[in-house]
């Protein structure tokens, strides 16, 4: 069965300039053990569908179905929801500002252990301690008792991988955990990730595309708030079948890092049919009309396009 | 109360209070200091809120009086705030020496408690209500500098100043046209709270007894009722009704202020990721 | 502590304290009037060695920049003067006065943070319910309301009218028999430190209102979420504790500003602290007690600031002393 079951979902948010659409209608499947990577633009949605799986976007109005191993997430309420959020699926966040920072990096760790009921604070320190240094972080119980300010971003970044883990979640949603590190740190990270996820289901977020590709067994790519291709790591490399991710191939640094014309959309002001057609160099007089549907290839049936023009071989 | 109907609320009682002052030596029935009834007089129809100790007519003191709490007030917040702005701009603007001297000066300055220092010059000079209002003013408007200045700064580090500045524009110019208007907002919503706190220390040193003696005063109304004897005899008419006005025309500039506040400065916090 | 921070601390404070008896001298000897000159008599009528101890310490006799400087050496060795009112040290009236006023003062602050902190946070976590907009208006509308009539309600309705407590003073009068009872005393300060605490409730609620409200966008509040936290635990054991941090400097601001602000209440309720005494050499003209009443305050408001730097950093573990935030 499948760890994770998303249909027909559709996130909006209100707000003076008018109604952003941030998620339109997706769906999508994870199964127990899979990685799979959501890429994706800022504004995609990505972030958005990310945090409405644990149900932590506020002012947002979602409809569809978010299905946990058969629970339906959107109808549990918020009490049973705080007994899923971190014991059994965990966030791991990027950005400097996510650890609280007036505790000690210890501490914080520590918490999400108590939560699952173990003994004391002593334990519960050891643990933390522990899951520092399952993180590859050296000294662990010096930096336990240290603050967050006091640690360099690639630090921060494995402590919030150990607070994700702390508690041994069976789902790990890690939303853009590389953003904004260096280029040698992000490779420890994402090697880090990759070992430590290795028996669990992870959806990993990101705009990077090669960090994606060297953790993930399968990529999901969304545009505009909607998926336009799914398919194998290594299908979606050798045989991209939607303009977007061909853009986003090339705009890689081994690629010739072209950029693809034009700019993200407003998510407000959605454009009609295809929501790639403005920037995309071969459209068809259809693109601009209708709205594809996400289908499957002929050449791979695990390979699904939103793309009118993808058998074009 | 949403914001906007504070903001029209306020702003309505306000407007009343205006009017009751421009309009008190035509409405009211009496003159406000003539002797016109015996003392201690219940409230009649002759005299609708009753005669104080010296026989005077309560509510034409009571209308009257608007007007001197609402020049001390306002008087005092624009001055208050037109320091503030002036100093703030000329600093931020300027930078270098000039604003390292005043913004020191200010750090010693904002140590100083003004209203023991206010109680001590009301005794020199003598008490009008524009001495008040000037003293209040001044003192009141070097609190105000460092919050102006810090606007001024990150406004004179936007692009816009340079570009003017590229142009050729001079500093009164750049100063009046582009940074006045955009600092006018946060000026605005410091002038209406100023206003609410100086017509409340105006009325309060009347009851101290450091007023304008030459004015009706609601501050003196209210400690003469209180000091003769208010509880005991009784003398709710004298002694509430002044009361009421400061306290509702303190909460009209309130409702004012805070109606004007987030209009002017929105810091809708939602946690919500995109 | 860094110690050149300390330094610049001190020296700063010296100066604001400095400029203030400055203030003071120029005040007292060079407004028109010859003030001090034409008063003394009626203090050596009072108390005649008072009189020709003022002339002697102050050297009313010698020139300007003479008498400057033997003020300041007076004002540093503890000599402030002599009140024309009581035809005593003024240093030591304001002594004995102060202790009264901080009966009052202390428990109102204290009540006055806890209240204001604790509706604040909630408020400003519930930002935008039903709850917070009543609590908001209700605090603007107290807010708004001066301290001088809270004081007059408060002995109209609970003294006047239901009889709960006493109309003023600080003791009733068996104690002219008895002796001073703790429980009497208490009694007569309930509705003084009731009347201070709302005057400042309000000002702690809006700010910790605000403070909670930035907390509640941050980041690590969403990690906190993240973790399974109920509502409440994220609010406790995340927010709170940097809502707080601005907060600190307010406080310790608060405090010296309700002694000001204690000159209605206490004259209002015949409370023999510092206020009243304001209140009464207002009244006379006492200058020399008056000054003394400005420097006493200036003196709180920089030992309040020196308190707020230096507690900081106890609370914030990303400031050491000496950093700016």
């Amino acid at each position: 069965m499948s760890i994770l079951a998303i249909n027909d979902l559709k996130v909006q948010f209100p707000t003076p300039e008018g109604l952003v659409k941030a998620v339109n209608t997706v769906d999508l499947e994870l199964e127990e053990g899979e990685r799979l990577g959501m890429i994706g633009e800022t504004g995609s949605g990505k972030t958005v569908l990310g945090l409405a799986i644990v149900r932590l976007l506020s002012g947002a109005e979602v409809e569809g179905s978010i299905e946990y191993q058969g629970r339906k997430l959107l109808l549990l309420d918020e009490a049973e929801m705080q007994k899923l959020r971190g014991r059994e699926i965990s966030v791991i966040f990027q950005g400097p500002n996510s650890l609280n920072p007036v505790l000690k990096v210890g501490d914080q760790i520590a918490e999400s252990i108590r939560l699952i009921g173990c003994s004391n604070r002593k334990d519960d320190k050891k643990k933390a301690v522990q899951a520092m240094e399952a993180v590859g972080m050296p000294d662990a119980e010096l930096w336990a008792d240290r603050y967050p300010h006091q640690f360099s971003g690639g630090m921060k970044e494995r402590a919030m991988i150990a607070l994700g883990l702390a508690c041994d979640p069976r789902l790990i949603i890690a939303d853009e955990p590389t953003k904004g590190l260096d280029a040698n740190i992000k490779v420890q990270v994402v090697e880090l990730i990759r070992d430590v996820t290795t028996d669990k289901s992870l959806l990993f977020i990101t705009h990077d595309l090669s960090a994606a590709a060297q953790i993930c067994d399968r990529i999901a790519v969304m545009y505009c708030g909607e998926i336009v291709e799914v398919g194998r790591t290594e299908e979606i490399f050798s045989n991209p079948l939607h303009p977007y991710t061909e853009g986003l191939l090339r705009s890689l640094p081994i690629m010739g890092m072209r950029a693809i014309r034009g700019a993200s959309p407003s998510l407000i002001d959605i454009p009609s049919g295809c929501r790639f057609h403005p920037r995309c160099d071969r459209p068809c007089e259809n693109c601009a009309r209708a709205h594809p549907p996400l289908v499957e290839a002929e050449s791979n049936p695990g390979h699904l396009v939103r793309c009118f023009q993808h058998d074009r071989g | 109360m949403s914001r906007k109907s504070a903001f029209s609320v306020g702003l309505l009682v306000l407007g009343a209070y205006i009017l009751a002052a421009i309009l008190s030596s035509f409405i009211t029935p009496y003159s406000p200091t003539g002797l016109v009834g015996r003392p201690l007089d219940d409230p009649s129809e002759a005299h609708l809120l009753g005669t104080n100790d010296l026989g005077q007519d309560i509510f034409s003191r009571l209308l009257y009086g608007t007007r001197a709490t609402l020049i001390i007030g306002l008087l005092g917040a624009l001055l208050s705030v037109s320091v503030s702005t002036f100093v703030g701009l000329v600093s931020a603007y300027y930078g270098g020496g000039i604003d390292e001297v005043i913004t020191r000066s200010v750090d010693v300055m904002m140590t100083i408690p003004t209203f023991p220092l206010l109680l001590v010059l009301t005794i020199f000079f003598a008490p009008s209500i524009f001495v008040i209002s000037g003293l209040m003013g001044v003192l009141g408007g070097t609190q105000g500098i460092r919050i102006i200045r810090s606007q001024v700064l990150s406004l004179v580090e936007a692009n816009f100043v340079y570009g003017a500045k590229a142009i050729g524009a001079g500093d009164l110019r750049i100063m009046t046209r582009h940074i006045l208007p955009n600092v006018l907002p946060l000026a605005t919503v410091k002038f209406v709270f100023a206003a609410q706190r100086y017509m409340l220390m105006g009325v309060g040193l009347g009851f101290l007894g450091l007023g304008d003696p030459s004015v009706v005063d609601w501050g003196q109304m209210i400690s003469r009722a209180y000091y003769n004897g208010g509880f005991a005899l009784g003398l709710w008419w004298w002694l509430i009704p002044p009361g009421i006005a400061v306290t509702l025309l303190s909460v009209a500039l309130a409702l004012l202020g805070y109606g004007l506040e987030e209009e002017i400065d929105p810091r809708l916090k939602r946690s919500a990721a995109i | 502590m860094n110690a050149e921070y300390l330094m610049r601390r001190v020296f700063y404070s010296l100066l604001a304290f400095m400029v203030s008896v400055t203030l003071t001298f120029v005040l007292l000897h060079l407004m028109p009037g010859d003030y001090l000159h034409s008063i003394l008599p009626y203090l050596a009528e009072k108390n005649p060695d008072a009189a020709r101890m003022f002339r002697e310490q102050f050297g009313l006799n010698r020139s300007i920049s003479e008498q400057y400087f033997l003020y300041m050496a007076n004002v540093i060795r503890g000599n402030w003067g002599y009140s024309f009112l009581y035809g005593q040290p003024v240093l030591a009236i304001i002594g004995e006065k102060l202790r009264w006023t901080l009966v009052i003062l202390f428990p109102s602050t204290v009540l006055s943070i806890i209240i204001g902190m604790a509706v604040g946070a909630y408020s400003g976590w519930k930002n935008g319910s039903k709850t917070d907009l009543s609590v908001l208006n209700f605090m603007i509308f107290v807010g708004a309301v001066p301290s001088y009539w809270w004081a007059m309600l408060f002995i109209l309705i609970f003294g006047f009218h239901l009889n709960l407590f006493p109309l003023g003073g600080y003791v009733s009068i068996d104690a002219l028999e008895n002796g001073v009872c703790i429980f009497d005393v208490l009694r007569h300060a309930a509705l003084p430190i009731a009347a201070l605490t709302i005057s400042s409730v309000p000002g702690t609620y809006y700010l910790m209102r605000n403070s909670t409200l930035q907390t509640t966008g941050e980041e690590y509040v969403l990690t906190a979420r993240s973790k399974g936290l109920t509502e409440m635990e994220v609010l406790r054991h995340h927010a709170l504790k940097n809502a707080m941090l601005p907060m600190v400097t307010v406080i310790a601001l608060e405090l010296a500003q309700m002694i000001t602000g204690s000159v209605f209440v206490e004259t209002i309720f015949s409370w023999p602290g510092l206020g009243l005494l304001t209140f009464e050499a207002l009244r006379v003209r006492d200058l020399p007690l008056l000054q003394g009443i400005f420097l006493i305050d200036t003196l709180m408001v920089i030992l309040a600031n020196i308190a707020a730097d230096f507690s900081y950093p106890l609370i914030d573990p990303r400031v050491k002393v000496g950093e700016n935030v």
